[in-house]
This record gives C-alpha cells, structure tokens and sequence, in this order.
C-alpha cells in the first residue's frame, strides 16, 4: 500500500555550516514605520457621509452602505428587522429576484443586505453594473408576498435548527440575561416570528433605509473624482424621512452571581459563557486600557491567561477566551469556551478565579508588554485591508473622535500602564455578579448550584425564555398525593399515616432567614395547632416585621407599615380548604379545586405540578417524581389589582417525631430572597396564640 | 492590420486580467532538500512565514490515526531552545499572530510578522523544524487538548460528522478512510516511542517547503535561512543529530555503537573527531523515506445508503461522488459545473431545492478536492417536515440535466466571470500568497500557478463540463446519508 519516495536534494553530499548559537534569539531589526493613508470624506446633499479609502492594488472595489438609525425594541416582534434584513434581496420593482439573482452572479459579484446595510463587491470593470443593481435594491425592494411567506417557512426551520446548536442557545439565553427591555436582549422565537406580518417589513424598511445620517464607505480601486461622479449618478436622486433615534439602557446589572441553564440532550460538552454588561460606549476614553485588561485575560491569542491556564495548563478545553464587545448600544464582556462535561464545574471556578485575581492584583509587566505588542502588531497586520482604513475614518466620524485617534492609536496604547489596567478592572470587572450560562448535559447541573448565590438555577430553553416543558403524568392526583403523604409520614398506608398524624396536636417551627439585601439575621416562627388553627411571625434585631394568625373560622395579620387587618369572609372560606397539618390530604374534602398538571422539569429534576386553586390564590406545589417529596410552591394571588408571586423552595427533609419536615428553605417574593434553615421543630409543646395576634 | 476582432479581444484580456499584478517570486532548494520561496512585497510593513510539511493524515499508519493533527498541536509545545508556552510568546509580544492546521495531504504553520521581525520567524520555524520538544508533558497536555478539540468541532455540532461518515465508506482502501481528528484510542494507546518516530519521519527539511511573502530584502532573507535553515543536518544526519540531543550515552552508543562524548556538543556538524565526522557523512547520505500511500484507485461500484442518528432538530441528507484528484485536468471542469449547480443565489440547486420548491433550509454542493482522489457532496438540511426522499429526488433531476443538457451561454459567462472574480480575489493577503505558492509548490509541481490559474479555468468548455457531469455524477455509485434526529 506504501511507496517510498526519494528525494533527490538528499543524494546530495551534506555542506557544513559553520556554528551557530541557536540558542541565540534574533533581535528585531529597526522598527518599520507605520503609516495610516489618510481618507476621504465628503457629504452629499440628501444626507449620505461618502468615505472613499483608495487602493490600486487589485481591480476591484467596494461599496458598503450603512443606515445611521438605532436600533429599537421590538417587543413581541422580536426578528422584525433581522427578517427584513434576509428579505431586502427579495426582488425590486424592476426586476424580480430570479432577474435579480442572475445578473448580480453574473458578473461574478456580491450583493449582500442585513438590517441595516447594503454591500456590493465587484471588479472595477463591472462598477456601473454593480451599483445599478445596488441602487435599484436600495430604492426600489418591492417584499413579494410569496417570498415573505418563504423566508418565514425557512426562519421557522431555522428556529428548529437553533435547539440543536449550543452555540446558538448560550448567546440567546446570554443576551436575554444580560439585557432586558434592550434591543440586544431581543430573541426571535416562534411566537414573535408569528406575528410579524409583510406591512412590518415595509414600515421598516421605509423608516430605516433612509439617506439621512447614512454612510457610504467606499474602498478599493476608484479615485476621489470617480467615487463623486458615481455618487451623485447612483444615489444623488434617494429620498428619505429623518433616521431614528433611540437611547438603549446599559444593560442590567446583577447583584450576585446567577447560574443560566440551557439543557441540551446528549451533549458531551458544556458551553459555558460567564459574562456581565458594561457601562461604556464606543470612544470613551477609557476604551483602549479596557482593551489591553481584556487582552491580557483572554482577549485572543494563546499567551493571555484564561488561554494559559484553561488549555494549555489544566486541559480542560481547546480554547477559553474573554470577548470584550463596546458597541454604540451598548456594552459587555463574556469569558467563555467549550469544556468537556466533568470538568464544567472545574472550569467555572478557574474562570471566575481569574476574573477575580484581574480584579485585584497588578498585571506583570511581562504581560502588560506581551499584550501591549500583540495588540501594537495587530494593529499594524490590521492596516493590509484597505477595508480597515475605511473603517477608521468610520469610527471618528460617528463616535465623534478626534481626527488623529488613530494616528496616535500606537503612542496612547504605550502609555497604558498596570495602574490604569488594574483601575479598568475595578471599575467595569466584578466575579460576584456574574451571569453564567451553561448549555450543556443534565447530568451537569447539580455540581452548578454552588455558583449562584441563591443556590437556584435559573432554566431557559433555546430562546432564553424560562422553560415549561410539561409531559403527561403517569399518575392520578389522588394518587400524587397519597405517596407524599406516605413518604412523609414514612407509613405505608394512609390509615397508619392517619393514626400517626392524629397523635400531633401542636407544632411550632423556628427558621433562621438571611437575606442579602438586610444585614442582620431574620427569625420566623410558624405554628400549626389541631384542628385547623395557624400562624406565623417574623422578627429581627428585636422588633416583630409581620404576624398572622387563623383560628379556624377567623383570623388576622399585621406588619410594621400596614398595621393589622381582619381577615374577609372570602380569605376564611379559602383558608378552610387548607385544612390540617398536611392539608393535602384533605384537599378531596375541604372542595378545594385541584389538578394534575403534568410533569416539569425544575434543575434538571423531574416534579410532578398540582394545580391548586383555594379561590383566593392560585399556587402550583411541585414532587419529586422519584422521591414524592414536595420540593417547591409558587403561590400567585392578585388582590387590588396588584400580583404578588412567592416561591418556596423545599429541601433537607429530616425526620422530627416520625414526620419528615423540610429544614432548608428559600423564599423569593417578588425581587426579594431569602434562604432559610430551619433551627428548631416542636411537637406537641405549648403554644402561646396571643404572641401571633 | 488595424482591425483587431473583438472576440480575440476578449479571450486576450480574460487571459490578462486588468491589472492584475504578477506575483514576483524566487525559488530555491537548500542542499538538505528544504524548498524554499520567497515573495517580495511592500505595501504594509509586515511579513507571512510559513511551512508547509507534506504529511497530513493520508500518511498515518491506520493503528495510529489522528497523528498529523496531533503533532500540529504537540510542535507548539517549545523546542531544545524555547520553553513550554514560549512560541506563542514569543511571536505575541513582538506584535505577530501565529497558528497551524493539517489536512488529510498537509500540515501547515504560519506567523505573521512586523517586517522588522523576520528573522525571528525564521528562527523558530527552524527550531521546530530541526529540534522541537517531543516528550510526554507535551504529549499529555496536548492529548486533552485536541479531544477537547473534537468534542467541540465535531462530537458537539450537529451533522459535523458528515465528511467521516461519507469518507469511512467511500475509501475503503485508500487512508482518506479515516477523519483528521483521528482516534482517541490511537493516540491514548501510542507511546513516547511512536510519537519521536513520527517526527524523525516526516519533519525532516526534504519534506517542507518553506514560503514567506512581505515586506522583506530577498537578499537578506536568504542569509538568514541558509544560517537557520541551511545548517540543519541533511538526510538521516537530522536523526542521528536529534538522537545526541535526546538519547543517554547508553541508548546513544547501543544505537549506533559510538559514544556522544566524540561529538561537539557545542557544534555537532563540525565535530572534529574523525569518528564523528564518518558517522555524520554516513548517515547524511542516508536518506528519510517518507511514506505515502498510492494514488488511490479504488472504483465505487454500487449505492451505500445508510441512516445516521444525531443530535439535531431537522433531518439532512448528504450524497458524495468520487471525482478525480484536484491536479487532474477534469478537475477544472467539474469546479465549474459545480458552480453553476450551487454558486451564489442564482445557482440551479439554490433556485430549485430552496426558493422553489422550498424542501430545504439550505442546499449547496462543493467539491472535495484532494491530492489522491476528490469527492463531490451534495448536501440539504430539510425544511421542517420535509422528507428527504424528495429532496434526493430534486437533486438527481438537477444531476440529470447536468448530464443531458448543455449548460446555457449565460451561466456559462457567470461562471467564467466569477472565477475571474475569485482568482483576483485569492492573492489579496500576504498570507494567502504564501499559502498559495506553497500549495502550488507542493501538489502542482510549480508555485508559478499563482500567476496562471486561471487560464485553466478559461479553457474549459461546456462540452467539458458535459463531458465531466457524465463522467463522474454516476447514479449507480454513490454514497447517501441521511441523517435523522436522534431518540432522546
């Protein structure tokens, strides 16, 4: 199967060379000297900022024109202007798309629009041909209605396509974490993408195609009085209303870190994105020594140490960067990379060990040089395409630069020292309030929990939204809830449970809350007295916040702003129907409304939802499917026209006096959290009911 | 006299295209078989230098796949003269940019450089050239590395294993059978031993061609290769060389019968001793044998079809053909038949499969050019509830006109026009030149194809691309995969 090959250069008797000291590095030879061309800049009178960067070296020429409007929200739209964007292509008033197809190709051109651009490529000597099409494009896309129909067909399979692409997933669930009521949180879904309608393209295109504020940036082989008389001929005659404007937020900032889960079956990789917002625009001064700080993180290359420490040190990866995104928009960082399932975990913590360490330690100057260079070398390489340069004078002109920003690029880079770097961090750089997003195995969520804060993992699907996936249930609910009720009185029968449950007159449970927002320790005392009578009471630092109290056929609550209030006759019959220690046991009697939802998944774990509706409040009690255990409610209830949601999550089930209770707790109501652990359960013991009043 | 027909015109001026520089280059081979080509060219101040090794994944032994990748990583891992860590270093802080990749024909590495750091490019290329650290820190560390690497590009990306499975059983006997990435196991099961073999196989300068384009003096650039480069040993010398540098004294005199200390440690070429010196002449004349597989000649002689589950959403299908190697004169042919079938939007395939009927997301064919054999792929990814029977069926009514039809004197000028297009667009970087002069160099026989490329293409009529449709779109031969959701 093999041959040898000879190679002749081997007959050839060996010539020796005198020595060399390889161990010798060359030393650079005399630094070149970097020139940047200038531009040309000119305006036209409908508005359009010409920029032409000259370049004879080859025969063609490009010609891109950008719109100058912000992006805005567009809400249960969402994928409005990225659809408008793929159909812009769709044909002209001139020249269907099939005409329009064949002529752009056949000159062996590009012709390519998105959102908020138009961009031809062609030889020079197909320039009158190529900016025909472009203009026709520009002025007249007509929208058939059978290609809308098409591309939403496709953006539909498309939208199939994402769940299977865990890249795509971890920027969705990113974006939607990081920017709320942002454009760039924005995610097309299939229910946004329903709504769009073919009059949503036009209006858009009609609002952001416009002369006014756009730019026309030009490079290539054409000179300045080309381009002019190109200009006015192809463009001088374009029409259009004032482009919009839109302030967009800087994006929300965490107080925490929070831990996003995507699930992705059978994946062998974790996609693990750590990332936050930053307050910074485009030009800001302090731009440029963020940049050096993201470079010596991990901002490209294999020298900087997220690269150094992730693959090249521990192996966990074939590659872990940081991606320092500043936009006109808005801004923000994400350090991220692909890591085989069992060391997701591993490589969480040396992701935020090294964010952390940037943020408290000077950078070395090894490393401050190394980085400084790489980026004075990129800069340099950068300078080849004649494209750069365009962009150049780009960027002055819509960040409002000075002339010679780049020019002085290289001196200002220089003068960025460990203080500034060490300062950048500071001020923009945090590993406590962190969004991590992992897509990636269920296997792997478990070991995830210790990253958040709250010890909750939040669950979004392939669109970041918040995940129902609801399977049928393979039981009755009367049969749901007569395995918790065995399981947490550990009986075998509902008669023995009965018995048991009748032996406790009195219980009263004492729980410690934490809550990041208060800086001392809260108490909570419940209390539940046979048959049907309960309370609660919260206090602190000496003083009582809140009480309740029910005794069967009345009742009352106080807290500290409100005072106390009586209980209505529609809160009693509702409280009647959660009647009992375990009143689930009697929701068949009490005529409390109750169903069987199905099964959900919640962390990565399998529960079973009862729907229960008292007429006052409605709230979904989650089991364990394995275990029956209750493991979480979330009770929503609207009282003068305000929705109040509380979630109870339930764990560390220990058993006091033959029934098992949960000891670890953590409450969020609305934008509050608790966790809580639960200190002391009596049974049977004396119980004062006037302290709950 | 005075009247010149347009038409001639215009066949002239395709052959020159407007404009279009020539790419000047110089060409050498040094006395140890290292090709060198150098390119001058100063309008940014930086330069490209690379090296292009004639060993990819074809050459592995099929117990010991995954090798050539893997060495692509392992030769980072520092030289006799640079540290774990330091070749990215190095070039990073001195404002260049640097990476590799293999194919199944080729391992490539590059840096780009400011101009001002040429030699230090040349330097450590020759360092990982004659010396690089083969040991098993290296090893270990890149081990993890690259599976990290194929659970990422492949096991985690869905239908990315589609070249393996269509290569697995469309060459069955020719190495193309195996993917790049390689096995796991292979390289879990290979030893220290196996790893240095490789090395002193296919490292060695008769099997590299060194190409660097840029802002350089070609004068000075050749003192400093013939000091860097000309000064490594010749033949099996490298060997015996890397050996002394390896070896104790007992392996090292057990091997060859003679004890390191007869060496000049400090200048092993120019060892004074007689003894030294014989061995040295001796194992210079010996040359390394570089395995390579034949051409292949397998012929497909039936329809494999087969079902492969993958974690995706929408079902795909993948059709391959065999077509000729990518130096054959067909090849030129079918480049163009395959650009009227799938190039730019108003491709026959775009047309048909995606806008009209709308059976798939998107559909495209290429050609999967290679030193020993090509393949041609047909591929779709099914619109929702689409089956995949009849996007098959829409491919082989498009691969029937191809075959029975002439191509029209439109699409026929759309696609010489965007070769002409492309062939421009292809030397616009100085990396690319170098690449593609090495490239030329080393599976063409003459780097000066940059310049001539595109005469092949003009060349080629549509009775050609008749001729070539036939001749190689054979229903009754192919590979077809379809590629379904799998259960969760």
């Amino acid at each position: 199967m093999y041959k040898l090959l000879l190679f002749a250069g081997l007959m050839m008797p060996a010539i020796l060379f005198g020595q060399i000291d390889r161990s010798v590095r060359p030393s650079a030879a005399k630094a070149p000297i970097i020139n940047i061309k200038d531009s040309q800049v000119f305006t036209t009178e409908n508005g359009i900022t010409v920029i032409l960067s000259e370049n004879h070296t080859l025969p063609r020429v490009a010609f891109n024109m950008v719109m100058g409007s912000d992006p805005v929200l567009e809400g249960t739209k969402a994928g409005l202007s990225e659809m408008a964007g793929s159909l812009i292509m769709s044909g002209t008033s001139n020249r269907d798309k099939d005409q329009l197809d064949k002529e752009i190709d056949y000159i062996g051109a590009s012709l390519d629009a998105s959102s908020e651009n138009i961009f031809l490529s062609c030889l020079t000597k197909h320039m009158d041909k190529g900016l025909t099409l472009m203009s026709d494009v520009l002025f007249n896309a007509s929208f058939p209605m059978s290609e809308f129909e098409r591309i939403k067909k496709q953006n539909e399979s498309g939208l199939l396509s994402a769940k299977s692409d865990p890249g795509t997933m971890a920027s969705n669930a990113e974006v939607k974490v990081n920017f709320p009521n942002h454009p760039f949180g924005e995610v097309m879904t299939e229910s946004t993408l329903k709504n769009i309608t073919r009059e949503d393209i036009v209006a858009y295109y009609k609002r952001a195609f416009t002369p006014k504020g756009s730019y026309l940036v030009i490079v290539g082989d054409i000179t300045l009085d080309q381009a002019k008389k190109l200009v006015d001929q192809f463009f001088g005659t374009w029409k259009g209303g004032e482009a919009t404007k839109a302030e967009s937020n800087d994006g929300q900032f965490n107080k925490g870190n929070r831990v996003i889960f995507v699930k992705k079956a059978g994946a062998v990789q974790s996609v693990i994105q750590v990332s936050f917002p930053i307050k910074m625009r485009t030009g800001d001064q302090n731009q440029l020594p963020l940049n050096v700080l993201n470079g010596i993180l991990g901002g490209g290359g294999f020298g900087t140490r997220l690269m150094q420490n992730l693959r090249e040190d521990k192996a966990y990866t074939y590659g872990c960067y940081s991606d320092l995104n500043i936009t006109e928009d808005g801004s923000w960082l994400t350090i991220g990379g692909n890591f085989r399932n069992d060391v997701t975990d591993s490589a969480i913590t040396q992701i935020l060990y090294e964010l952390d360490k940037i943020t408290n330690e000077y950078a070395t100057d090894e490393e401050l040089n190394l980085t400084k260079s790489s980026m004075a070398g990129g800069f340099a390489r950068s300078l080849e395409r004649p494209q750069t340069i365009a962009q150049f004078a780009l960027n002055i002109i819509r960040n409002n630069l000075s002339k010679d920003y780049y020019q002085t690029y290289l001196k200002r880079l220089e003068a960025v020292d460990k203080e500034a770097v060490l300062t950048m961090a500071q001020t923009y750089f945090s590993a406590k309030n962190c969004n991590i997003v992992v897509v990636g195995n269920e296997e792997v969520v478990e070991r995830l929990k210790i990253f958040d804060s709250d010890g909750v993992i939040e669950m979004l699907d392939a669109f970041g939204e918040p995940v129902k996936e609801t399977k049928a249930a393979d039981i009755t609910k009367e049969q749901l809830i007569e395995r918790y009720v065995l399981a947490v009185t550990s009986t075998s029968s509902l008669k023995a449970a009965d018995k048991k449950l009748k032996k406790i007159k009195s219980v009263s449970k004492a729980t410690d809350l934490n809550m990041a927002q208060v800086p001392f320790p809260l108490k909570m005392t419940d209390i539940w007295m046979a048959p049907n009578m309960d309370g609660m009471k919260m206090e602190g630092q000496g003083m009582v916040f809140q009480k309740a109290i029910f005794e069967g056929t009345s009742g009352s609550s106080w807290n500290m702003q409100g005072g106390k209030k009586e209980m209505s006759a529609e809160d009693v019959a509702a409280k009647n129907k959660s009647n009992g220690l375990l009143p689930e046991l009697n929701y068949g009697k009490t005529g409390m409304n109750f169903e069987l939802t199905g099964i959900e998944n919640i962390n990565g774990k399998d529960v079973y939802v009862l729907k229960v509706m008292d007429g006052q409040s409605e709230t979904y009690e989650y089991y364990d499917v394995a275990t029956y255990m209750k493991v979480k409610t979330v009770s929503i209830r609207t009282e003068e026209g305000e929705t109040t949601e509380m979630s109870t999550a339930y764990a560390d089930y220990k058993d006091v006096d033959g029934i098992l209770f949960a000891h670890s707790l953590v409450i969020s109501v609305g934008e509050a959290g608790f966790s809580g652990t639960v200190t002391s359960i009596e049974v049977n013991g004396k119980i004062d009911l006037k302290e709950f009043k | 006299m005075k009247f010149i027909s347009l038409s001639v015109l215009s066949i002239i001026l395709s052959f020159s295209v407007n404009g279009q520089k020539k790419i000047e280059y110089v060409e050498y081979d040094l006395p140890n078989g290292l090709h060198v080509i150098i390119h001058e060219e100063h309008a940014t101040p930086i330069v490209a230098v690379s090296i292009l090794y004639h060993v990819g994944s074809k050459n592995e032994n099929p117990d010991r796949t995954g090798f050539a990748h893997f060495f692509e990583h392992l030769l980072f891992e520092g030289s006799a003269n640079i540290g774990r860590g330091e070749y990215s270093e190095l070039v990073e802080k001195n404002g260049g940019g640097l990476n590799a990749n293999t194919s199944q024909d080729r391992t490539y590495y590059y840096e780009l450089l400011p101009s001002n750091q040429l030699e230090l490019g040349l330097w450590l290329e020759s360092e990982r050239l004659l010396h690089a650290k083969v040991d098993n820190t290296g090893v270990e560390t890149q081990r993890s590395v690259v599976k990290e690497e194929k659970r990422q590009r492949i096991d985690n990306q869905p239908y990315a294993s589609f070249i393996s499975e269509m290569f697995k059983r469309m060459f069955t006997v020719h190495p193309y059978n195996w993917a790049v990435i390689g096995s796991m196991e292979h390289l879990d099961a290979a030893q220290e031993e196996d790893y240095v073999n490789f090395y002193k196989t296919f490292y060695v300068p008769a099997n590299a061609t060194l190409s660097i384009a840029g802002d350089l003096n070609v004068e000075e650039t050749k003192k400093w290769i013939a000091k860097y480069f000309g000064t490594i040993p010749t033949g099996q010398a490298i060997n015996l060389y890397r050996d002394f540098e390896n070896l104790s004294d007992g392996d090292f005199q057990k091997r060859y019968g003679t004890a390191k200390s007869v060496f000049d440690a400090k200048d092993f070429m120019n060892s004074k001793s007689p003894e030294a010196k014989k061995l040295i002449a001796q194992y210079a004349k010996l040359p390394v044998m570089i395995p390579r597989p034949e051409k292949d000649k397998e012929v497909m002689k039936s329809v494999i079809k087969d079902t492969i589950y993958d974690n995706i959403q929408l079902p795909a299908i993948f059709m391959g053909y065999r077509f000729p190697n990518q130096t054959s004169a067909d090849s030129y042919a079918l480049e163009m038949m395959n650009e009227v079938l799938s190039g730019g939007s108003s491709s026959r395939i775009n047309k048909a499969v995606v806008e009209k009927k709308q059976l798939a997301t998107f559909a495209f064919s290429f050609n999967y050019g290679l030193e020993d054999a090509g393949v041609g792929i047909f591929a779709a990814v099914a619109a929702d509830k689409v089956p995949l029977d009849s996007i098959q069926v829409e491919f082989d009514a498009q691969i029937n006109r191809m075959k029975t039809e002439l191509i029209s004197q439109e699409e026929f000028e759309k696609v010489r026009n965007k070769f002409e297009n492309n062939f421009v667009s292809s030397n616009a970087t100085i990396a690319g030149v170098a690449e593609n002069l090495a490239n030329y160099h080393v599976y063409y026989g003459t780097a000066n194809r940059a310049n001539t490329e595109l005469e092949n293409y003009m060349k080629v009529t549509r009775e050609d691309i008749l001729r070539v449709a036939n001749t190689y779109l054979t229903q009754n031969a192919r590979v077809i995969l379809y590629y379904l959701p799998k259960e969760n």
